[in-house]
């Protein structure tokens, strides 16, 4: 079995092309996977190949359409930088303990596909694009079509995601609740970000979506279509019947850090108070 | 961004201690540069490992143990290669390896030792294990042991009972969670002789343990301590266990054999906290007093007896915490369930009943209609009052001072009656307590009778010895100061190493907040008596045996009369916010107040008044271990959730002295003092926030939810 450094991009890309590896970026979730008996290493099955050191995928820049961030930035750079979009920060901020961000990366965040993953409610809430590319070219997907379920994403081995693209825009107001068991280093049990804007009156833009709720991060496009157009008013009038819609796109468990009424609730909860912020617009 | 809030260690206000303030602890050094040796860290040559084959069912009869074929170097021991088939505990029914049979899910069967770690979990894979399998019990309805007692006439008084007031309460298991794992290394000395070494609190128990188990005399084995890296209880008696394990397989192959457990092996499969179900009974008078209290008090146990015993009979002395009742009437069970063994840990039975008293007392008050502190402050125990168990206070009580002083610190009176009121979230809560140091009774005179010695070389270096072991509560600091102090000696002229049984004289167990009010009262007295005998440049030594008050008077056997030589009291003050979305806790603030008879050293102290307090916050809303048909579902520091550095409040402390006549110059125990009040302090604050009543801990955001929708007030 080969674990390889590649010293660019392209020689990544090469060695993708030609073996069917894992790939190792901060290895905070892959470590834990491939753990062994202490002392002894890692239970790789597969090639390896380690891309934590490929500073050309470190960056953090824009343009004018997307915010780019590199495959390669750690939570911790991502979580000082002047360019991070506001909700994405405040996640980063709570993934983890400080340890952690200084290795976990984006890419690693989503391409691990947990239910919990905190930044992956980001990624489907900002229409976040994943930029994967291979020696045949680039391929980008939405952050949402990109998950396929847990651990399950639409990466072919020879892809490499290079960026986490988020599309600039501007909105009126945002939340972010992280439901975990303590303040720090505390997987989610429920998770749920929100933004919307208000023009002329009317709700123009309206999105929520749930983490560690269901398999995947759940957003739902027919509600935020059924909301957007509604005045305030009329918003805060059918409040509990938007709860309840809500409720339906999710299906919590039970499992050892919580249990489904809970989650079930306390979705229900932030759901309720998104709706009464847009409705207030504060 | 989680409020990444520091930590204010103010300290204690110290009254008159004797002691300057602090000095760097003498393992200082050695840990922070990452050079202390903890047992995994020890270099051995030609050493094995151990890996445990264990039951993957909760209760049955062992049919037959197919064991795949054993390459070259590699080796199975059971319970054919003991001589007496038992762990020497206080109550010995735990076997080394199944006898036969297994009571609880993951009972060690035998134990693969080799080279290589790899092989070794292979082999544990591959064996087949053929078992009857039996109905388990996993609820509390077989009990073991049997306690009871009473004081005053609880049936005549509840014929002038006006009315009769109940609760039922529950706390659950809870983890250690020490920062080292089990660890134990059995090997041969450079005079060939059976060496013991690892993470352990009672090296005399594990010497005591592989000598009975493997039939061997008190010449043939050695146990040596390490650095050890925690242990609150987890490594009193287990040891004595893995210990017997790995002895057994060294005494055969000749060669040093290491067992080291892994996080979630020693999460699922050493001992944990009792969890406890306790339904408590009040009589209340025509004027609104408390006629009598009537409680029954049933403990998990586990498997195996082994010192639940001793645990539950701590914690009925415990049900009437700091408070005295003309009439009680106490029962106690601890139940056989076929769960991993429960045994020791930090408040050792107490913090259940303490928990349910407290909470108890509160219930009764807004029950009644009456202010719960006047109601508490009304039953306070007093200098000379008869305790819960007939014994009396022997020792001045200063409760009403430490409450006083918590109740200023903190604010208290003004915010609980803010908080009372109706839509704010905020809670505060105030636990008053007491804590018995030492063995039960006079177990220290008449059952321990510990020893230390001091020799004082040529150099006129001094060095103490003591079995008493530091893991990391700073034993070897405190212990070496109140020397060095008694003999008039700088510090650094003192020295005190970890106990090895080859040299060290049997001081007992380092447990029952013991050490200083015990071992350090021996080491004052010890060198009081060698600076009176003290010769220039010659080498001496002096051997101080334990004589205790000898108005002590215990009878276990109808657990009536003098429970422990003497008492520490605490008061802990917890300010919480409930969020009403989420139902989370956040602890705000707490304010402790102690009476430790006198402290030793200020920073030990306060370390170990904060970490008992954090430990005991998490034991009251954080550490949830739920064990669903004999399984336990969190199996990793990942989801078995302890508080980190960011859930700690802010913690302030004062100690006040009031010195006891048979400690180190007043110094009574506190490791445990720290524990057993934090959870209702906790819970009590919730209670004040949510407006409904707490009866179980730990009170997660899910049983809070559970609460506040449904519950009463
Ligand atoms: C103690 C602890 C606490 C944690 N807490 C949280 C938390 O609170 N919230 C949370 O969301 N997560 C948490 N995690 C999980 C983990 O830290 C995050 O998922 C992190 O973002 C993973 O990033 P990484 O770079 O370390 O991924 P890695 O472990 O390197 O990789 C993870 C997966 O992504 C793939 N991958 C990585 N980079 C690429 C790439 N460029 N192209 C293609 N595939 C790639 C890997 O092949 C692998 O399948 C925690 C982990 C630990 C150990």
């Amino acid at each position: 079995m080969v674990k390889y450094i590649p010293a660019s991009k392209e020689d990544a890309l090469n060695f993708l092309a030609s073996h069917d590896a894992y790939i190792v970026a901060g290895g905070t979730d892959m470590m834990v996977l491939k753990r062994n008996a202490a002392g002894l290493l890692p239970k790789f099955d597969k090639d390896v190949l380690y891309i934590s050191n490929l500073n050309e995928l470190n960056k953090i820049y824009e343009d004018k359409e997307y915010i780019h961030i590199g495959a390669t930035a750690t939570l911790d750079e991502i979580y000082n930088h002047p360019l991070t979009p506001k909700l994405l920060k405040e996640a980063v901020g709570e993934v983890a303990s400080i340890n952690i961000r200084h290795f976990a990366t984006l890419p690693g965040n989503i391409a691990n596909a947990s239910p919990a993953g905190d930044t992956i409610v980001i990624d489907y809430l900002l229409d976040a694009i994943v930029k994967l590319e291979s020696k045949n070219g680039v391929r980008l997907v939405k952050a949402e079509n990109f998950v396929l379920g847990v651990r399950k994403v639409d990466r072919r081995s020879d892809e490499l995601i290079t960026e986490i693209m988020f599309p600039r825009f501007s909105y009126d107001g945002d939340m972010w609740y992280k439901v975990g068991s303590r303040k720090a280093d505390s997987i989610s049990k429920v998770s749920v970000a929100g933004l919307y804007s208000i023009t002329d009156g009317k709700i123009s833009k309206f999105a929520l979506a749930f983490g560690s709720t269901a398999v995947t991060v759940r957003r739902s496009h027919e509600l935020e279509k059924e909301i957007e157009g509604l005045t305030q008013k009329e918003l805060l009038d059918r409040c509990e019947e938007f709860v309840e819609k809500y409720s339906k796109i999710i299906s919590p468990i039970d499992d050892q850090r919580s249990n489904k009424e809970y989650r079930l609730m306390v979705a229900k909860n932030i759901t309720r108070k998104f709706i009464k912020q847009v409705g207030e617009g504060k | 961004m989680p409020n990444q809030s520091s930590q204010i260690y103010k300290g204690g206000k110290i009254v008159k201690s004797k002691y300057p303030t602090s000095v760097k602890k003498v393992d200082f050094a050695a840990k922070f540069a990452g050079e202390a040796l903890f047992s995994d860290d020890i270099p051995f040559d030609n050493a094995l490992f151990a890996k445990t084959l264990r039951s993957t069912i909760s209760r049955g009869k062992i049919k037959a143990v197919h064991l795949p074929k054993l390459p070259e170097g590699y080796y199975y021991f059971d319970r054919s290669d003991v001589k007496e088939n038992v762990v020497n505990i206080i109550f010995s029914d735990w076997p080394v390896f199944a006898d036969g049979r297994v009571n609880y899910l993951g009972e060690g069967i035998g134990i693969f030792v080799g080279e290589n770690m790899e092989v070794l979990n292979k082999l544990v894979e591959e064996t087949k294990v053929d078992y009857i399998e039996e109905t388990p019990v996993f609820d509390m309805s077989e009990s073991y042991i049997h306690k009871a007692f009473k004081k005053g006439d609880y049936e005549a008084a509840k014929k002038k009972a006006k009315r009769v007031i109940k609760r039922t309460y529950e706390t659950s298991f809870q983890e250690q969670a020490y920062l080292e794992n089990q660890a134990i290394i059995a090997y041969f000395d450079e005079n060939d002789k059976l060496t013991l070494t690892g993470s352990m609190q009672c090296p005399f128990y594990i010497k005591r343990a592989v000598m009975r188990s493997l039939g061997l005399g008190d010449d043939q084995v050695r146990v040596i301590q390490p650095a050890v890296g925690g242990a609150f209880g987890g490594k009193e008696h287990y040891p004595s266990l893995t210990g017997s394990q790995v002895a057994t397989a060294a005494l055969k192959l000749h060669r040093p054999v290491k067992m080291i457990y892994e996080r979630p092996e020693d999460i699922v499969f050493s001992t944990k906290r009792h969890p406890s179900h306790s339904e408590y009974e009040a009589l209340i008078g025509e004027n609104n007093e408390i006629l009598g209290i009537k409680a029954h008090i049933k403990l998990d146990g586990g498997a195996y007896k082994g010192c639940s015993g001793v645990v539950l009979s701590r914690a009925l002395i415990a049900s009437c915490n700091a408070y005295v009742f003309e009439n009680i009437d106490i029962v106690g069970d601890a139940c056989m369930t076929n769960h991993v063994p429960c045994a020791a840990f930090r408040g050792f039975g107490s913090p259940q009943t303490i928990f349910a008293m407290e909470m108890f007392i509160h219930h009764i008050a807004k029950e009644i209609g009456v202010d719960p502190l006047e109601l508490r402050l009304k039953y306070l125990a007093k200098h000379g009052d008869v305790t819960t168990n007939s014994g009396h206070f022997h020792d001045p009580i200063i409760l009403p001072e430490l409450i006083n002083k918590a109740m200023e610190m903190s604010d208290y009176k003004r915010k609980v009656k803010e908080y009372s009121k109706p839509g704010c979230l905020k809670g505060i809560g105030m636990s008053l307590f007491l804590h018995g140091c030492g063995f039960t009774g006079s177990g220290e005179s008449d059952i321990i009778k510990g020893k230390v010695k001091l020799v004082k070389d040529e150099n006129d270096h001094v060095y103490c010895y003591a079995s008493s072991v530091d893991m990391g509560q700073g034993c070897r600091t405190t212990l070496k100061r109140i020397v060095a102090k008694n003999l008039g000696l700088p510090d650094e002229q003192v020295t005190m190493d970890g106990p090895d049984t080859d040299a060290t004289p049997d001081t007992g167990p380092t447990a029952a907040s013991r050490t200083i009010i015990i071992v350090g009262f021996l080491m004052e007295k010890a060198a009081k008596n060698l600076k009176k005998i003290w010769k220039k440049g010659v080498r001496q030594e002096h051997i101080e045996p334990y004589v205790g008050p000898s108005y002590i008077h215990w009878d276990e056997a109808t657990m009536q009369g003098d429970a422990y030589p003497s008492y520490s009291w605490g008061v802990n003050v917890v300010e919480v916010e409930v969020n009403p979305i989420t139902y989370q806790v956040e602890v705000k603030h707490t304010w402790s107040t102690y009476d430790v008879g006198r402290v030793v050293d200020e920073r030990i102290a306060v370390g170990q008044a904060d970490g008992g307090l954090l430990q005991a916050l998490g034991y009251g809303y954080l550490e949830n271990l739920r064990c669903e048909n004999g399984k336990f579902r969190q199996k990793g520091l990942t989801d078995y959730i302890v508080p980190t550095a960011v859930d700690a409040p802010p913690m302030e402390t004062a100690f006040i002295d009031n010195p006891f006549i048979y400690g180190a110059d007043g110094a009574k125990g506190m490791g445990e003092l720290t524990f057993v009040g934090g959870a209702p302090a906790l819970a009590l604050a919730i209670e004040n926030a949510i407006k409904k009543e707490i009866h179980s801990i730990p009170a997660t955001p899910e049983y809070l939810m559970e609460v506040i929708n449904n519950g009463k007030y």
